[in-house]
């Protein structure tokens, strides 16, 4: 139990807390939006993640941008692979909503069918990065950690009240709540978003009203993807890696980070994530990191205990108020 | 809601019929039974047959610690095989995937059939752990490339096992010699990873190094956020870092210590001994040192290197010539007459020898006597280990 | 093609079902006790081409007993998951956190080497190497594992579906990671010195030894019958009834005056035990237990097991533990590529059949039903 380092440090900690729990928050966006509408947790979707590092990967690679390339490259490799992310993230996440999940909706099959199909796909993608690609491409792909290029190094930008704040920390923090926000007003304030908040609501009245279900379903996944997709492109500024089984533990915790706050709920993923982030290193430093996840457990237990739906409660938008 | 009742009646009267098809079945079963898998009776055929098994993580995320240990093995029999081609020796690969679980009905395959006269593994401490017992019962010799656990021969040992390479609390003391006599660091924090391999590890450097310990911390396999950790480091500003774990987590660690402008020398264990290490870190591997009870293949003298090289397409990676070793022992063993499992045993019990790494003789308990173990410091240079110098023990 | 096939299965399958559900005791009972007989002859099958299915014909098999001991015991854990998610209708992801308690009872309290055993023999003085004998673990396992069902579905049962597949999955690995870095369960390396059951000397060596594994194979085989035909009274009793009933309906359960969390609660309970049973049963074969044995993976494969085989049909949870442990050990010479294949199987199978490969009756029924809404709802837009 180390107080007095927590206590000395809380600003930076606070920080650190943040930039990690944005990551979580960015991806719990995928796990509520397909949960607000499906009533589904989509279990893949932590591979969804994993797809965009190695995107934003191998972008680097073709431009072959590295630490020392100038800042002409390094603007071009960064905006390419944030997009390129997105769009992979996107595409696999919807891909795994075209070939697993539609023929299962058609039949209507229950959750639990749905939750074995999602580890199914999460193992084949993992498994398409660990051994498949390896088979036909080499390496780097196979399951020896990847390390990305540092084409942004971290500098600290300003120091408040003694807390430093890097480079890095404020495009992570400032970006997810950037998609966050875009994306609140999307579903909030756009037509399409209408008709996701119309489905998550009452798919069939929103059927009888002329909402194309299957092109909402296949919205959300997409949205949820391009999320993740803008998270991986944050992590690999962050962290500089990627490896194939990188998605399982981030996915268990952004998970974690969309129930704390509410599953189905966009403002409690966000809300969810950055707490999970802050809970984790302070425990890590009250304690020790290999503590940090029982930590994590145990908040959201306890959270569940006096708040059965999460912090803000389970709502998408504002239909399930 | 759910009516069966229309259907009784006619299932009723199929069951007769059910009945005497299973009967009939049964019977097609019984009158089949025409061969049995004895019939092609492997066993020795000839006086100079026997099959040495080797075990370990051959798929899955470790795999890349223990294949290089396998291709040096299978080099040692192809090299013996040629001034020896009348006899007939397999060696027989079992992955284990590292998991206990796994490791055990290979074991036993090994352990109950009469071919197998030695076993070359468990490549990890886990997995060793738990299929000893099971090889002393058979009488089935083992000699291990890379299981390091002190525990194995100190705590619990066990009359068939052998071990070509120094135990944790050897290479501890010789880290720890290291950081207080190299480096001359006078404040050391060191960090474990809480696997069976790093938290012992930490702990005999630590109990070496006593008071020069500034603090210490923990962390966990998967992790990639380490910014309670480097916070730590900071607060305590030692002269060096020592961290006992494995490269996946090693790689993102020093990165984000150098990130947060923590320039001090980084020391890990023979855990990131490989290329895994100073690719997983990058840049911020530059300069950084890994200790490692294994010769420099450069050192080994002959041309095992660059006969490896030629066989692989790469360089001997870890444990690679230990495999060797391990190999050459048993076919000394046979060489020298052993045919059954108990002249292999007695044999490797009294070996006396030079191998690629060191001079090997084994204690009763079946570790090579530590004046004989060599320590090697190897420091990253232009993204590869570069064996800087050997460690005082 | 495939759809064809898929529903010659289904129609063969379900008038075997049905067959067998209706045909009477003289027929029934020969076949179940030639079936029993048959699986513990299983080790010695060596007649051509039934032999074909040993793990250890080809170079790099594995030991065929030490493969069909594993089988047993999956399939132990997996009918014990079964009373949760399958009759229960409870999503439990953290079920190998109660294999792991079964394993850690019988190694902490066991053992002469684990930290409690020395802790308990140093308190009262007792002599070196003293520990608790076989048979008292037996209960001391199944106790922690009542206990800790119970501790953890007392709070969280009142959760719905997809919040308890959370919290239970956090459950599993908080006791993963309290076993990991705890010193009195030994730490990452974990405990060794597993004591093994008692039984009279053979040829020198214990009855249950590391080279006769068959022994510990029909072990498990007498443990996991006499627990199926536990399990089996159990649904059909009034426990069992109120199982479905809750399943089908809570609120309508609840009505009818079924005290829903009670019976949830018992579900959970029994389902941990027989988790726990399946623990013990894997430590002491295997004589040493380590934290990592334990990882989340495990959960997600009990699942598979029982969403794969059928859930709720002890037959398909049996089948469908059998073909998840026992197709990768057969099948070794693919090495790599066989996690990949998992995960296709995975998805076809769910794809092609949701239901499972021998779906319980009712089931089906609801199957068939869900199905029939959906087509219906389509009509309709």
């Amino acid at each position: 139990m180390d107080f007095t380092s927590l206590i000395d440090n809380l600003g930076s900690h606070t920080v650190d807390g943040l930039t990690k729990g944005a990551i979580y928050a960015l991806v719990a966006l995928g796990y509520t939006l397909v949960y607000g509408v499906l009533r589904l947790i989509n279990f893949a979707h932590s591979e969804v993640f994993m797809v965009g590092t190695w995107t934003v990967f191998g972008v680097y690679a073709v431009f072959n941008a590295t630490a020392a390339s100038g800042v002409g490259t390094v603007i071009l490799a960064t905006s390419v692979a944030l997009i390129a992310a997105t769009l992979a993230s996107a595409g696999t996440a919807l891909a795994v909503e075209r070939i697993a999940y539609r023929p299962l909706r058609k039949k209507n099959a229950p959750p639990l069918i749905f939750l074995i199909t999602a580890i199914g796909c999460s193992l084949v993608l993992v498994e398409l990065f660990g051994h498949v690609f390896r088979q036909f491409f080499g390496p780097p792909f196979g399951r020896a950690l990847v390390s990305i290029p540092t084409l942004i190094d971290t500098k600290v930008l300003f120091t408040v009240g003694g807390v430093s704040i890097t480079n890095i920390q404020l495009i992570v923090i400032f970006g997810a709540v950037l998609m966050m926000v875009l994306l609140d007003l999307f579903v909030n304030y756009s037509r399409l978003g209408r008709g996701v908040r119309a489905v998550a609501q009452d798919p069939d009245t929103a059927a009888l009203m002329g909402v194309n279900q299957d092109r909402v379903i296949m919205l959300v996944f997409v949205l949820g993807g391009a999320m993740a997709g803008v998270a991986a492109m944050l992590y690999t500024l962050r962290y500089d890696i990627t490896k194939f089984d990188i998605g399982f533990l981030i996915g268990v915790k952004a998970f974690t980070a969309a129930v704390l706050g509410g599953i189905g709920n966009l403002r409690g993923a966000l809300v969810g994530g950055l707490l999970l982030g802050v809970v984790e290193v302070y425990s890590s430093t009250l304690f020790s990191s290999n503590w940090e996840d029982v930590t994590a457990f145990v908040v959201l237990i306890a959270v569940l205990m006096f708040r059965p739906t999460g912090i803000l409660g389970e709502s998408l938008g504002k239909a399930r108020a | 809601m759910y009516s069966l009742d229309q259907q009784e009646v006619i299932v009723l009267r199929r069951s007769t019929r059910f009945g005497f098809s299973a009967v009939a079945l049964a019977l097609a079963v019984s009158a089949s039974a025409c061969g049995t898998t004895d019939e092609n009776g492997g066993g020795d055929d000839g006086d100079c047959a026997a099959t040495i098994g080797i075990m370990g993580a051959l798929s899955g995320s470790n795999a890349s610690i223990v294949i290089p240990s396998v291709n040096g093995a299978k080099m040692a029999l192809t090299e013996w095989s040629a001034e020896n081609e009348d006899c007939d020796i397999k060696l027989q690969e079992f992955d284990t995937e590292g998991d206990p679980a796994k490791a055990t009905p290979a074991a036993t395959q090994m352990a109950t059939n009469e071919d197998f006269l030695g076993v070359i593994g468990g490549a990890f401490s886990g997995e060793t752990r738990a299929t000893k017992g099971i090889f002393d019962d058979a009488g089935l010799t083992m000699i291990s490339q890379s299981a390091t656990a002190t525990d194995l021969t100190l705590e619990d040992p066990a009359s068939v096992f052998h071990r070509v390479i120094g135990y944790d609390d050897v290479q501890g003391v010789a880290i720890a010699n290291y950081l207080r006599e190299v480096l001359q660091a006078k404040k050391i924090f060191v960090v474990d990873d809480s696997t069976a391999y790093g938290e012992p590890l930490a702990n005999t450097v630590k109990t070496e190094l006593g008071d020069l310990v500034a603090d210490s911390d923990k962390t966990q396999e998967g992790q990639t956020d380490f910014a309670a950790v480097v916070s730590k480091v900071e607060a305590a500003a030692p002269d060096a870092v020592f961290y006992a774990g494995y490269a996946a987590e090693a790689g993102p660690f020093l990165k984000q210590l150098r990130d947060a402008g923590v320039e001090e020398p980084f020391v890990g264990g023979d855990g990131l001994y490989g290329a895994d290490f100073p690719k997983a870190a990058g840049a911020a591997s530059e300069g950084a040192i890994v200790t490692c009870p294994c010769l420099p293949a450069e050192e080994a003298g002959g041309t095992f290197a660059a006969d490896y090289e030629a066989e692989y397409g790469e360089a001997p990676g870890a444990y690679a010539a230990e495999g060797y070793d391990a190999m050459n022992i048993f076919l000394a063993a046979f060489a020298d007459g052993a045919r059954d499992r108990e002249a292999v045993e007695k044999f490797v019990d009294a070996y006396e020898g030079q191998g690629l790494t060191k001079t090997y003789k084994f204690d009763e308990k079946g570790d090579v006597a530590e004046e004989n173990v060599v320590i090697w410091a190897y420091k990253v240079t232009d993204g590869a280990l570069v064996a800087d110098q050997e460690v005082p023990k | 093609m495939s759809t064809t096939l898929l529903d010659r299965y289904a129609t063969a399958r379900k008038a075997l079902a049905d067959n067998w559900a209706n045909g009477p005791i003289w027929v029934k009972l020969p076949i179940v006790l030639a079936l029993i007989s048959f699986c513990f002859y299983l080790p010695y099958l060596n007649i051509l081409p039934f032999a074909q299915i040993r793990t250890d014909l080809g170079a790099g098999g594995t030991d065929w007993s030490s493969v069909l001991f594993l089988i047993v015991i999956y399939m132990i854990a997996a009918v014990g998951l079964n009373v949760v998610i399958g009759l229960a209708g409870l999503l439990d992801l953290g079920y190998v956190g109660f294999y792991a308690l079964g394993a850690y009872s019988v190694a902490l309290f066991g053992s002469p080497s684990s930290p409690v055993t020395e802790a308990i023999a140093r308190k009262f003085d007792l002599s070196e190497g003293w520990a608790v004998p076989f048979a008292a673990c037996i209960p001391i396992a199944i106790a922690f594992a009542l206990v800790a069902g119970v501790i953890l579905g007392a709070p969280t049962l009142r959760l719905r579906g997809d919040y308890l597949a959370i919290v239970t999955m956090g459950f599993g690995e908080i006791i993963r990671i309290i076993l990991r870095n705890s010193e009195f369960t030994g730490g990452p390396s974990g405990v060794i010195g597993i004591p093994k059951p008692p039984g009279p000397e053979q040829d020198g060596r214990d009855y249950f030894n590391s080279l006769d594994v068959h022994r510990w194979y029909w072990l498990a085989l007498i443990v996991l019958i006499l627990l199926m035909f536990a399990v089996r009274r159990l649904e059909h009793s009034r426990v069992g009834r109120s199982w479905l009933a809750i399943r089908e309906d809570e609120d309508a359960a609840a009505i009818m005056g079924v005290p829903a969390f009670k019976f949830k609660l018992w579900a959970f309970a029994i389902g941990a035990a027989l988790g726990a049973i399946a623990g013990l049963l894997f430590a002491s074969k295997q004589g040493v237990v380590e934290p990592n044995g334990f990882r989340l993976n495990l959960s997600f494969l009990f699942v598979a097991m029982v969403v794969i085989g059928g859930s709720g049909n002890m037959v398909g949870v049996l089948i469908g533990a059998f073909l998840i442990t026992y197709l990768p050990e057969r099948f070794r010479g693919f090495e790599q590529w066989r996690p990949f294949a998992f995960g296709v199987a995975l998805v076809a199978v769910m794809v092609l059949r949701p239901q499972g490969l021998v779906p319980n009756r009712r089931r089906a029924k609801e199957f068939e039903d869900r199905r029939h809404e959906a087509k219906e709802a389509a009509a309709d837009v």
